[in-house]
Formats: structure tokens, C-alpha cells, sequence
């Protein structure tokens, strides 16, 4: 067993955890933090995705103690208190969500997009969400909603 | 009826901020206290028998609670929509019939160590040759599958219209083909998951996504013996079904697991047994011949379905009918003989996936629709047109109907859409092809072929703060009910979203709405609903004309309020009169049964055209699309931004379907277990225009006029992009899919297969 601390969405929780556990089935099993899903567990689908300071991983892929030190996002830290951020209020708004399993996964890797990329193209709008997997949108709302905050009407 | 308050507009889904938090407890979110972990025990084997299960030193592991195998099951050990010939558990001494089937379950008190215990089962198979396909299984000596079912047959069934012999005679032209189509996976992100526990009057509660909380009761008192009044089955929001949820999944072997551990328990399959277990689309091999004269009208269309059933019947006798069904189209075809056969193999299951047996229809008829085109040398829009139903025509198959042709309409719209045709970059090794294609999408209106007819039934209720609650036994999938029902509340009540809450999916407090499946909730779930608002407005306005002093025929609901014509200012609230009829002892909460008429055909139908441009480049064989347009004749659009949600879904699960999807089994062996081999469209797929467009033309008997449009895109798309490939190319096509190296084999050979 590891001790050890983990910050996530600017809270410190100190564990004491089994070195071989991935940073998916902590933030999820010890943390009670089940906004991030599994998809595959193999780091094919993105449902995983969580932002490791500011930077898009598969949290399946990472294990717990490999976060140690680092700036843990996930979903449950994007809004800030109770108010949405600019990009979850566009998905709302272009229906951008339907079953909501990967919505997760894309609003945190559009986040990490925008930050790197304030006003993406197409393209690169597509290629930042090419590791998150969407089987219900067809991802036309999911990308008509990133442009609409992208180009300021958000 | 006043005009339209939400009913039209793209009203935000009630469901969507729970979603975008990550708040939405999905079903492997649960937790209660004392909760263990299940594990499932496949067999490895597609066909072997079981001869020993030795779980001794499974149940000797520290944390395990549970080893479970058949013998240990109260029941029948039996369940199965159409045939109940599932086992839960495979007992010693009888056979596997697929990777998919059980042998033993564990519970314990972590996913981990359930896990451990399960790898640490000791099962002693005799390994025996699995049937590989249906041309295997229907060769004589095949082992059966089914002792009941002699010849491997799942199903058969034969459509006759007029006279083939007739119609082949007269036509002056006659092509034909022999098309191949794959097995698609539904790849829902949310695999197969549920909790499950008794509470302290030892009733059984089950917690699971799903699409059909009725069937899954049954399928649970059918195989485990307990009465249907102690079963309690909720839905959660659904991370995708497409129909592979819609048969019962693991809510058996976890009512099983919480019975016989005395304590709740959390299952969830992991990526690769999901893959393995649930039903998918199933493999058909599709023979079709057309008969047309030199002026390019069709005289006969014959046609012959096989399918593989997979190891269990499931919903195949009803998809292969609407495949079978699905071959003639929105074309008026005086001669048709079409057959279809499902055929029980080993391989992996065959059910229910959005489209529903027709996508495999629509990709042999418009790509032989194409050939047939070619072989006159007649553009191709231009033989459909002469083919089409027209307004008052009604379509060969008695299964359909009295929707409004909207053919002439769609087809209008789809030109205006797509525009001139690109042109290629100069000095480029780009092709540039196009195809319009049409078809007529089902929805099913409260028959069902084979299971006769079923009513649709849903509760509302009002509260005396003026509060309403929805009682829906439909399942969000994401598809957008929860939304469309809220709305037609809303509407009817004059009352804002945020007022109506809707319950869905639960045996027990929803009435019987049926499944979750051929698009039928917005219809059949919408009418229900609005049937019970229809009586509760009239006992509001009753009360409310009692308390103003005035004819009920003179006042209207709306703004959250009981205003007299020409009189607002003596207004009532709506909360005002829901509290005062509460006070007054009227009845509250009302049902909504809903049936269609007796004489009524057993599907609704529309009509869909869809349109591609595809740039192919023969050096390398990359498909480019170039350009998608959609549009769908959707009776009356409810919700806009939903609407076109599902058009832009299922046009992408279309092109998975025909560009890059094929869940490949050798030897019934899975192939392609995980989502790097087993390939779904991403972002980087989107086409670079892509339109979607909704047509109204209004749907009779429809609540609002609308019709169920969850399936349509689907069908259509998959043939238009085969055909626009096939366009680009100069090539046939007769197989699915279609990546670059078959583009690359096909310049060299001139055919794609």
C-alpha cells in the first residue's frame, strides 16, 4: 500500500492505495467521484477523460500514484458553484447531449482545446475530440457548440 | 387548442444539466451500503459441453460471498423474449451455445476480487465444432442447435403480391444481386450494468439500464420463479441502447446473484464481455432480382433474406420481417415475392439495432435500384421517380399504413440542398461521385406483427401546488423522450417546463407502456400521455368555470394560468385551481390508454431521402465525404434541436455500418473485442457539410401530428454513401463495408466485394 495525496478539483485527499490502481477506479471507488465513466478501460473511447494539470489523459491509462503532485479536473470541478461553464451551457444549448455517457470526457477535452487553442478551426476543433468517442450525436452539435463559445457568441 | 408554446421549439432537454455535470447517476454509479461486487463466468468456448464446474477454490478466496452455478437456481433456469430457450447459467452436462453464455457467477465484496474468483472457476469443457454461419447450419447433418428447432430454422417467412412470373415476363430488363451486409455492433459508451437488492419485506428491486422494464420482470419470474408483484424493475437514463439493450442483458443473472448472496450487488460487464454478449445487427446474406421495362417501370421485384439468428430466436422472426418487408421500399411494385430465413449458428447474437432489419434491406434495394439505373443508361433519380408511391398509393405490404406521400416534397428539398455536383481538383486522382437514394421508415403504432395488439399506457398527475408529474413507462436513451413528454404536458397545461417532472421506466409506477424500441414512444407513449392530460383538463376547466362563474368552453390555459377569452385580467393561476379541486375531492391523477383502431395497419410509416457527394481517391483509396444532406418527413418536428440530433446519430452510425464497422467472428470467435479493432466513426468522420432537415407533413392520428423518426436516418444513409463510392468509382457494389483497401482491390478487380 501507497500513501498518498491526490488533488482533485482543488480538494487534497490524502489514500492509502494499492500501487496498481488506475487513477479511473480511485477518483471513481475512493472518491465517490463517478462523473468520469468507463467506457473500455483501454484507453480507446475517451469516457475516462479527465484533465491532469490542464493537459486531457485517460484517467483508465494513469495510475492513482502517478497523480500524485498533480492538478487532478474532472467534470464535477468544471462548474463553479452551481454556475456552468460557457461550454457546458453550449452543449445544453445545441444539443450537444443526448445519452450524456461521453459528455464528460468532451467537455473536458473541449476545455483543455480552448485553453491551448481560443479560436480553434474545424479541424482542429475535430482532431482535440478524435480521442472521445460519441455514439449517439453524430458530434455535429458537439462541435457547432465548441465554435459557438470559440467565436465569442457564448 | 391555442397556438404552440413549446410543442416546435428547441426547448433545452430537462435532462441535460445533470448530464453535463457528470451528476446523472448512471447505473454503474449506484452505491448502497453493504453492496458487493458480481462477476459473470462466460464460457470461452462457442459450443463445447460443460462437464465439470469446480468453484472450490473460487469459493475458498477471502472476500468472495457467492459462488453460483446452475443448480444453485431457483426456477426454470430459462428465459427469452419470443422463445424463453436462454439459459441463465449452462449446467453440467448440456452445451455452450456462444462465447456469450454463462457458467457460473461470483459475488464478492470487491470488483477486484470478483474478478480473481471468476479467473479462478475451474470449468472442464469437451470442445465441439461450432456452426460458423448459416450456410453451415443448414447443411444436412448439422447438429441443431435447438432440439426444437429441426434444420437450425429460427424463422421463415414468405410475402406474395400480385405475381412474379407475371412480372418478370413483362419486363424488357432484369438485374440482380447477390449482397452481403455485417454484423454492426451498437457500441453504446455505457456497457451492461445494474445494482440489485432485497429490501426487508424480501421484494426484489432491480436497477439497470435498459429498454423494456416489462420484459425484463417477466424474463426474471420466468427464469427464477418469483412472483411478478415482488419484482421491481427501474430504468436509469441509458447510455446508449440502439436495441442492444432491448431484450433482457444481465438483469437476470443480477436478480440471481442479489437472491442467492443475500446481499445488493453491482455488476457491470467490461468492455470486451459486452462486445461478446449482448444481440446485435444481424449478418444477412441478400439475394435480389428487379424486373423493369426499357422506360425504366418496375414490374417485379423478388427478393431472398438469409440471416444468421446467432445462438438464440431474441427478436429475429420480427427483424427478418421487416428486412424482408423493407425490400420493396417507397416504390409502387404491382409484383413482389420476397422471403426471408433466419438460421440459428453459433456465432455471436443477432437482435434489435436501431433500423431494425430494414438498414440491410435498404442497402440491396438502392444499390440494385443503381444498377438498374446503369443497365438503362437512366439517371438514377430519375428511375426512382418514375417508381414512386404516389399520393393515395398505398404501399404492397399489408404490415403498413395510411401515412401521406411526401415523396415529390422531399425529393424537392434534397436537390435544393445538395446543390451542383463538385468538381474534381484539376491533375488530382479524385473521383468525384454522388447518389440520392429514398426510403420508407417504420415505426411501430401499437401492433405488433406476431404478438398482436398492444395498448400504450401512461398516468398524470396534478399536484395541489400545481405541480405535474408524467408517469412514463417509456426509457430515456438518450434519445430525447423525458424532453418530448414534458413538453406535451406543458403544452396542454399552458404551464412551463420547468413545472412538469416525468417519471420513466418503472414496472410499478408507470403503466404498461411497452418497450423502448421501433421508435414508438413519441407516438404511442405521446398519445397515452396525452390522453390522460385531455381528462385532467377538462376536470381543471370543469372546477375552473365553477369558480369564475363561466362556460369551460370559454377559457383557455395558458402562462400557467385559467384565463377567460377576451378577459384576462380575471385570470385564476393554475395552482390556484389545482388547489382548489384538490380540496374539492376531483380526481388528480388520471391514465391514458392508448390503442390504435382496430382496423389499423401495424406500422406507422414515412418517407426519408438522403444525398452524398464523396470525393474517393484512386491512388490511395481514401474516402472523403465531401458532402451529407438528410431529410425526413417527420410529421410534425417536436423539438428541432432534438430532431435533428437523431438525424445526425444515426447518419453517423450509417456510415460506420457501411464505411468501416464489421464485428468479425471466425470460427464463432470473436475477432474484434475491443474499440481498437472494432472501428466507430469519430469526430474526425464528420463529413464536411453536412445538413439535416425536417419535413412536416402532418401524421393524422399523431399526437401534435408527429411521427417516430428515431430509426430513419439510419436506413437510408449506409446505401447513398455505397452508391456515391460506387458512382465515384465506375464500380458495383455488393458488399459492406467498404474501406480503402477494398476501394484499392476493387480499381484493380472493377467490383467491390
Amino acid at each position: 500500500m501507497t500513501s498518498l495525496i491526490l488533488r482533485v478539483n482543488g480538494n487534497d485527499h490524502a489514500l492509502e492505495l494499492e500501487p496498481h490502481r488506475s487513477l479511473l477506479a480511485v477518483l471513481r471507488e475512493e472518491l465517490g467521484l463517478t462523473g468520469t465513466k468507463e467506457g473500455c478501460n483501454a484507453g480507446d473511447c475517451g469516457a475516462c477523460t479527465v484533465l491532469l494539470d490542464g493537459a486531457p489523459v485517460n484517467a483508465c491509462l494513469i495510475l492513482a500514484v502517478q497523480a500524485a503532485g498533480q492538478e487532478i479536473t474532472t467534470i464535477e470541478g468544471v462548474a463553479e458553484e452551481g454556475q456552468l461553464h460557457p461550454l457546458q451551457e453550449a452543449f445544453i444549448e445545441y444539443g450537444a447531449v443526448q445519452c450524456g455517457y461521453c459528455t464528460p470526457g468532451m467537455v473536458l477535452s473541449s476545455i483543455a482545446l480552448l485553453r491551448e487553442t481560443p479560436r480553434p478551426s474545424r479541424t482542429e476543433i475535430q482532431d482535440a475530440l478524435a480521442g472521445n468517442l460519441c455514439r449517439c450525436t453524430g458530434y455535429v452539435q458537439i462541435v457547432e457548440a465548441i465554435q459557438s463559445v470559440a467565436e465569442g457568441r457564448k | 387548442m391555442t397556438h404552440a408554446k413549446v410543442i416546435g421549439h428547441g426547448v433545452q432537454r430537462v435532462d441535460a444539466r445533470g448530464k453535463v455535470t457528470g451528476q446523472t447517476k448512471f447505473a454503474g454509479d449506484m452505491q448502497l451500503p453493504g453492496m458487493h461486487y458480481g462477476k459473470i463466468v462466460f464460457s470461452p468456448h462457442p459450443r463445447a459441453r460443460v462437464l465439470e464446474i469446480d468453484c472450490r477454490a473460487a469459493a475458498a478466496m477471502p472476500g468472495v460471498r457467492k459462488v453460483i452455478t446452475a443448480r444453485d437456481l431457483p426456477g426454470s433456469n430459462r428465459y427469452g423474449y419470443d422463445v424463453a430457450h436462454r439459459p441463465v447459467l449452462v449446467p453440467a452436462g448440456e452445451e455452450t451455445r456462444y462465447i456469450g453464455d454463462a457458467v457460473a457467477m461470483i459475488v464478492a465484496a470487491s470488483a477486484e476480487i470478483a474478478s480473481r474468483a471468476a479467473a479462478a472457476v475451474v470449468v472442464q469443457y469437451e470442445l465441439l465444432e461450432p456452426l460458423s454461419s448459416p450456410r453451415q447450419a443448414m447443411a444436412p447433418g448439422a447438429y441443431q442447435v435447438h432440439a426444437a428447432a429441426p434444420g437450425n430454422r429460427c424463422c421463415q417467412r414468405e410475402f406474395v403480391h400480385g405475381d412474379v412470373k407475371l412480372g418478370f415476363e413483362a419486363a424488357e430488363v432484369v438485374v440482380e444481386q447477390t449482397y452481403f451486409t455485417p454484423r454492426q455492433e451498437q457500441a453504446f459508451l455505457e456497457t451492461e450494468a445494474g445494482m440489485a437488492y432485497q429490501d426487508d419485506a424480501g421484494v426484489l428491486h432491480v436497477i439497470s439500464c435498459l429498454q423494456d422494464p416489462y420484459g425484463v420482470a417477466e424474463d426474471i419470474h420466468i427464469a427464477l420463479a418469483i412472483p411478478k408483484s415482488r419484482i421491481h424493475v427501474k430504468g436509469t437514463p441509458v447510455g446508449g441502447g440502439f436495441g442492444g439493450k432491448l431484450n433482457t442483458t444481465i438483469q437476470v443473472h443480477l436478480a440471481a446473484m442479489t437472491c442467492l448472496a443475500k446481499v445488493p450487488v453491482m455488476l457491470v460487464l467490461d468492455r470486451e464481455e459486452s462486445f461478446a454478449f449482448h444481440a446485435k445487427r444481424h449478418p444477412t446474406e441478400i439475394r435480389l432480382k428487379l424486373g423493369a421495362g426499357r422506360d425504366g417501370i418496375i414490374h417485379a421485384l423478388e427478393g431472398e433474406v438469409l440471416a444468421d439468428a446467432g445462438p438464440y430466436s431474441g427478436r429475429t422472426p420480427e427483424v427478418i420481417g421487416l428486412t424482408m418487408s423493407a425490400l420493396i421500399g417507397p416504390y409502387r411494385i404491382p409484383h413482389v415475392l420476397t422471403s426471408s430465413i433466419g438460421i440459428y449458428t453459433n456465432n455471436l447474437d443477432s437482435g434489435a439495432f436501431r433500423g431494425f432489419g430494414a438498414p440491410q434491406a435498404a442497402i440491396a434495394r438502392e444499390c440494385l435500384l443503381d444498377k438498374l439505373a446503369r443497365t438503362l443508361a437512366m439517371d438514377p433519380l430519375e428511375l426512382r421517380r418514375k417508381n414512386f408511391l404516389r399520393p393515395g398509393d398505398k404501399p404492397a405490404s399489408p404490415m403498413l399504413g395510411d401515412s401521406p406521400v411526401s415523396l415529390d416534397l422531399l425529393t424537392e428539398r434534397i436537390i435544393e440542398k445538395l446543390g451542383p455536383l463538385p468538381s474534381a481538383p484539376k491533375d488530382s486522382s479524385k473521383r468525384i461521385g454522388r447518389s440520392i437514394c429514398f426510403d420508407m421508415p417504420v415505426f411501430d403504432v401499437g401492433a405488433i406483427p406476431m404478438l398482436g395488439k398492444s395498448g400504450v399506457g401512461a398516468a398524470v398527475e396534478v399536484y395541489s401546488d400545481g405541480g405535474v408529474t408524467v408517469y412514463a413507462g417509456g426509457t430515456e436513451l438518450g434519445q430525447g423522450v423525458t424532453t418530448v413528454l414534458a413538453q406535451m404536458a406543458a403544452e396542454e397545461f399552458g404551464l412551463p417546463m420547468e413545472r412538469i417532472r416525468v417519471e420513466m421506466s418503472d414496472n410499478w409506477t408507470c403503466p404498461r407502456a411497452g418497450r423502448t424500441s421501433a421508435s414508438r414512444l413519441t407516438y404511442g407513449l405521446g398519445n397515452a400521455v396525452l390522453l390522460a392530460t385531455g381528462r385532467l383538463r377538462k376536470t381543471i376547466l370543469a372546477r375552473a368555470a365553477q369558480m369564475l362563474e363561466i362556460s369551460a368552453e370559454d377559457l383557455v390555459l395558458e402562462g400557467a394560468e385559467i384565463r377567460p377569452k377576451g378577459v384576462p385580467a380575471k385570470a385564476l393561476s393554475f395552482a390556484a385551481v389545482a388547489r382548489t379541486c384538490s380540496d374539492r375531492g376531483d380526481n388528480l391523477r388520471e391514465e391514458g390508454w392508448f390503442r390504435s383502431a382496430e382496423d389499423r395497419y401495424m406500422y406507422g410509416h414515412t418517407f426519408m431521402a438522403a444525398a452524398a457527394d464523396v470525393a474517393v481517391d484512386v491512388a490511395t483509396g481514401e474516402i472523403e465525404i465531401l458532402k451529407l444532406v438528410n431529410v425526413l418527413d417527420m410529421g410534425k418536428v417536436l423539438n428541432p434541436v432534438m430532431a435533428y440530433g437523431q438525424l445526425y446519430g444515426g447518419a453517423i452510425q450509417a456510415l460506420g455500418y457501411g464505411l468501416m464497422e464489421n464485428m468479425v467472428t471466425v470460427d464463432s470467435q470473436a475477432k474484434t473485442p475491443s474499440f481498437a479493432e472494432y472501428m466507430i466513426p469519430s469526430a474526425l468522420d464528420v463529413p464536411l457539410e453536412f445538413v439535416a432537415e425536417g419535413v412536416e407533413m402532418p401524421y393524422p392520428t399523431g399526437p401534435f401530428g408527429a411521427k417516430g423518426i428515431g430509426e430513419a436516418a439510419l436506413n437510408c444513409t449506409t446505401p447513398t454513401l455505397l452508391n456515391a463510392i460506387a458512382d465515384a468509382l465506375g464500380v458495383e457494389v455488393n458488399a459492406v463495408p467498404i474501406g480503402q483497401e477494398h476501394i484499392l482491390a476493387a480499381i484493380r478487380k472493377r467490383e467491390l466485394n
